[in-house]
């Protein structure tokens, strides 16, 4: 079906139609500051995952090092008894944060488990260790989430200004373009008819 | 009995052995080196953890060796063997069954944590894991040798805390072991009196060093005598100064040999080379009081303490290869090794 079917060329029309453009004109051009908002901040959170990720690597190695020796140490069994014994978990709560109107959760530690009392100081050690990057993990996972959905809505927002620039807009260029011409049309055979009424009525008073 | 002894030693993991079954690469290839040692006949079964089936039958196979030489021990010495082992197993096992009921852990799983063996001083652990509460359990324990814990209850209700309690349990045993010492003749005490000084010296420094971790508070200054009943070579100003000193390097220095060089690895960054450290001077202790004598008590119980440390590095070799974890990497924490 044609974009102009049932279309009315009217003056009336025409001017909701210019309207409308321009109304949809500069939502595009919101939508492309908020694309290009969306893209630095997603160049921001990959650089700062990559950083982050890399860093967390070598510390996660560094614990897995010192929970493997604890568990060599003093044997699985009373690994998993000592570290049953820790009565304060961690507690977490996560929040809402936006950014250009993205959500994504952000992780606030209430509570950290009290573990230097109860352990054996291997087993501390390596909770230690493994407490100490907590924070790392949960700030990357932050990360990886911001970074997902802000890439995501970043798909969404390209997707729509292709769609405003390349379909909406050519389309509604199109509507305008017919209304004109058949507005200019519609003069022209008015100007005629007038011209040919204009001769008649000359032709008769001669 | 003690050339009996001096055989049994023959017969233990030689260092070589132990790098060996390191080195098995998978738990099926370490139990098909076993096959050809004393331990031969030790099977996984199927689902679980293989490590911890397999550390239930290293505890087993210690057991069964040590209840073998308790049968031919003259009366006194088997009495006393009997009671260091079985209640140094027996605090391992109310040391957890404590733990658990303080985090109100299902009942299965307490008892899936303890040492497969009968109990000593108490009537029996199912009850004491049954019972309604930690309190409950506690309670329990009043009626058995154990009851000096009672004590450590409140402490451990107002801070929400268990390690009071868990160090009344170190304080009883010590204190037990010492006591049981006066049955076996004067000469033989003092190889078990040295890995005792020894222990309790260690694990006091290791405790002092948890409270400086702790920061502690006033009511834990008032309290440093409770916490550290028992003093050896290190006594409560030595431990006051290693709680207080601002440089921690220093003050495990100034500790002296052989605690300054076993401490080393606090401030080194590998904390878990401590226990293996301290497994090896444990070895020394005794390889000195076989020196001094080579046919005696001290035979016996070298054969028993290299017994337990064999078990030791087995339990953890068998756990290191079923997580993949290099021969290199777990070898560092062994104590034959």
């Amino acid at each position: 079906m044609s974009a102009t079917t049932g279309i009315r060329p009217t003056k009336g029309y025409l001017m909701e139609m210019k309207r409308r453009i321009g109304f949809i004109e500069r939502g595009t051009e919101f939508l492309k500051l908020k694309r290009d908002h969306l893209a630095k901040e997603l160049t921001t959170s990959l650089d700062e995952l990559k950083g982050r990720r890399s860093k967390l690597l070598e510390n996660l190695r560094i614990a897995y090092r010192a929970v493997t020796a604890a568990y060599i140490s003093l044997g699985p069994t009373e690994v998993r008894s000592q570290a049953s014994s820790i009565k304060n978990r961690l507690e977490l709560e996560v929040l809402p944060r936006s950014v250009m109107g993205v959500r994504y959760p952000y992780i606030k530690v209430e509570k950290e488990p009290q573990i230097a009392g109860e352990l054996d100081i291997t087993l501390s050690e390596a909770a230690g260790k493994v407490l100490g990057i907590l924070e790392d993990i949960l700030k990357l996972a932050e990360f990886e989430a911001r970074a997902e959905r802000i890439a995501d809505e970043l798909g969404k927002t390209n997707r729509k200004v292709n769609a405003l620039e390349n379909t909406i807009i050519p389309r509604y260029k199109r509507i305008i373009k017919f209304i004109e011409d058949k507005l200019d049309e519609e003069s022209l055979e008015e100007l005629v008819r007038m011209k040919l009424i204009g001769g008649a009525l000359a032709r008769r008073r001669v | 009995m003690v050339i009996r002894s001096h055989a049994l030693i023959a017969d233990l993991m030689t260092q070589e052995k132990i790098h060996g079954l390191a080195e098995s690469g998978t738990i099926e290839e370490f139990i098909k080196r076993l096959s050809g040692t004393q331990y031969e006949g030790i099977t996984i079964g199927e689902g679980g953890d293989p490590s911890i089936t397999l550390e239930k039958e290293f505890y087993l196979k210690f057991i069964e060796r040590m209840t073998k030489i308790v049968d031919i021990a003259p009366k006194k010495l088997g009495e006393f063997l009997q009671a260091y082992y079985y209640l140094r197993f027996e605090m391992i096992n109310l040391k957890r069954i404590l733990r658990g009921k303080f985090s109100e852990l299902p009942v299965s799983e307490i008892l899936g944590y303890l040492i497969p063996m009968e109990p000593y001083q108490v009537p029996d652990y199912e009850g004491l894991v049954e019972a309604e509460t930690f309190e409950r359990t506690v309670d329990m324990l009043g009626d058995t040798p154990y009851s000096g814990v009672e004590a450590s209850l409140e402490f451990c209700k107002q801070y929400d805390v268990l390690w009071p309690m868990v160090q009344s349990l170190n304080h009883l045993y010590a204190t037990a072991v010492l006591k049981s010492l006066d049955s076996l003749p004067r000469r033989d005490r003092t190889l078990i009196r040295n890995i005792l000084r020894f222990e309790v010296n260690v694990e006091n420094l290791l405790n002092a060093i948890k409270h400086r971790r702790m920061r502690q508070d006033d009511e834990e200054d008032r309290r440093l005598e409770e916490l550290f009943p028992i003093t050896f070579d290190i006594d409560l100003h030595q431990i006051r100064a290693l709680i207080d000193s601002e440089d921690l390097k220093s003050a495990i220095e100034d500790l002296g040999e052989p605690f300054s060089d076993i401490l080393t690895p606090i401030y080194e960054g590998d904390v878990a080379l401590i226990r293996a450290r301290v497994r090896r001077h444990t070895l020394k202790i005794v390889e000195q009081g076989r020196s001094v004598n080579d046919f005696g008590f001290n035979v016996i119980m070298a054969y028993l303490i290299f017994s337990e440390l064999e078990k030791d590095d087995l339990v953890g070799i068998a756990w290191g290869i079923t997580q993949g974890i290099s021969a290199e990497e777990m070898t560092k924490y062994l104590a034959v090794a």
